[in-house]
């Protein structure tokens, strides 16, 4: 315990030394929702709707820290601590390498709850934010999401040779995850072809989920994206705990 | 005198290359043992097997009585470790990586009075990747002794540094000699072995070529300087078998 609580503050602490979590995972959201709201306001989602817009959105855009440190940030952590051979330098300590990688677990995962609760203070405060449906649900099917996208971010960080493919692996699921699964660009404006195409990312289910769960609609009809979410899990972390390259 | 690293009969190949063959080494307690060899002799393999970072194909390994794969986690409590290349996060101080060293280990030396030993403690809160060249390689001496290890293994120290800085390394070296800690070092350097080495190993293609003190390694060349002698025991083909 002693040894995870201080690699959890060093390495957070050299994780905001870097500056890109906080920009991507912390502002971007935030800024997201501020565009959002005072785009769209207060008005329905389509008419006759019982939430706004923006209540609609709201699951959406507390996936962009979940993505950024997810498929963005861990990937390029794990092979940059491989390739630097920190992984190997803990195999000749008395601790396990597998811990760094769980501080670093635990980093991103802080990044999204504190992106979720500054989203959601956001949204009450200035945009009259509500969350329609009840809490422990939506924060179940946030923790489902999250692990399903950290489970993609070890596997692509784990077995990528080095850290020039992990980074580009790491672009090609982040860009297009945060611009058309709706995270961003909202789903629900897209052209029906574009829906279509978004609907393949594992990140466009993970956000059907929290939408349904944000605004109380019946779970039954987020059966296949809460079984998305963990297959991909299942897949991503059997995957990693076979392969994994610590060197 | 007790034996601290025991090594009988390492093999280790490389789909069909044979990296090391049949080697052999007993290290007594207090003693520095170097292993030499031009690149691709074999030491870092030596090494890697002895530490259980890499697997042997046969042979058996002791540090301090123990098995370093089975008890992986008691040993390395008692064993201080740098490798070749810096093993470092990009944006960390010293101070901190100090500490992260520290919290790995159950008892553990103060950082800040090895530091200030080590003439750093005015750096610590300087980011690792800012210091010097023998800067960096006194702050792994510092990070292998946090554990108030017995046995030390140093993969080519001074490798890169200037003649004062190495001076500066070997002079903490031999504190540590004082201290009667065991070091396993690699080194290219044959002044450095001369004033370090109580005994040293020569590989060569993998396989030991000779065993024994500086002192006998000159007396069985027919040359009179350790470096001469060195290049004599090493000559042959002089490949270099990238391993």
């Amino acid at each position: 315990m002693k040894t995870f609580k201080t690699l959890l503050k060093t390495e957070g602490k050299l994780s905001l030394r870097g500056l890109d979590m906080f920009i991507f995972a912390i502002c971007m959201p935030i800024v997201v929702v501020i565009i959002l709201g005072a785009v769209f306001g207060d008005k329905p989602a389509f008419d006759g709707a019982e939430y706004t817009f923006l209540e609609q959105s709201f699951g959406a855009v507390s996936t962009i820290a979940i993505c950024a440190g997810g498929v963005m940030g861990l990937p390029l952590v794990v092979s940059d601590y491989r390739s630097r051979k920190i992984l190997k330098r803990f195999k000749v300590t008395p601790t396990d390498p597998a811990l760094i990688l769980a501080v670093q677990v635990a980093i991103y995962a802080l990044y999204s709850l504190a992106s979720l609760i500054l989203v959601y203070a956001t949204g009450a405060l200035f945009f009259g934010f509500q969350l329609k449906g009840s809490l422990l649900p939506f924060l179940g099917a946030y923790l489902l999401v999250m692990l399903s996208m950290f489970s993609i971010g070890v596997l692509v960080g784990g077995i990528a040779p080095n850290t020039k493919i992990a980074g580009a692996a790491a672009s090609l699921l982040y860009f297009p995850m945060l611009i058309f699964s709706g995270a961003t660009l909202p789903y629900e404006v897209m052209p029906s072809a574009f829906q279509k195409a978004a609907d393949i990312l594992p990140l466009t289910q993970g956000i059907k989920l929290l939408k349904a769960a944000s605004l109380g609609l019946p779970m039954n009809r987020v059966f296949i994206p809460i079984m998305v979410m963990i297959v991909i899990a299942v897949i991503c972390i059997s995957i990693s705990l076979r392969f994994f390259k610590w060197e | 005198m007790e034996t601290t690293i025991e090594v009988k009969e390492l093999c280790k190949s490389y789909a069909q290359i044979k990296a090391i063959e049949n080697i052999n080494i007993s290290i007594c307690r207090g003693e520095v043992f170097g292993l030499l060899g031009a690149n691709g002799a074999g030491k870092s393999t030596a090494i890697e097997c002895i530490l259980g970072t890499k697997k042997q194909d046969s042979g058996t390994v002791s540090i301090l009585g123990m098995n370093p794969k089975k008890n992986r986690k008691k040993l390395f409590e008692r064993v201080g470790v740098q490798f070749q290349e810096a093993n470092y996060q990009e944006k960390i101080r010293v101070d901190e990586l100090c500490e992260v060293t520290a919290s790995l280990y159950k008892n553990t030396l103060d950082y800040g009075v090895l530091l200030e030993q080590f003439g750093l403690y005015e750096k610590s809160k300087s980011l690792v990747s800012e210091l010097s060249g023998g800067q960096k390689q006194r702050l792994f001496i510092v990070l292998a002794l946090i554990p108030d290890p017995e046995v030390v293994f140093l993969d080519e120290l001074t490798t890169g540094l200037d003649a004062r800085a190495r001076r500066e390394v070997w002079r903490s070296l031999s504190q540590l000699k004082e201290k009667g800690i065991t070091i396993l070092l690699t080194s290219h350097f044959m002044d450095e072995v001369e004033t370090l080495c109580d005994r040293i190993m020569i590989l060569k293609n993998g396989e030991s070529i000779f065993c024994g003190s500086v002192k006998e390694a000159v007396e069985a060349s027919p040359y009179e300087k350790f470096e001469d002698a060195y290049l004599w025991y090493t000559d042959g083909e002089g490949e270099y078998e990238n391993i």
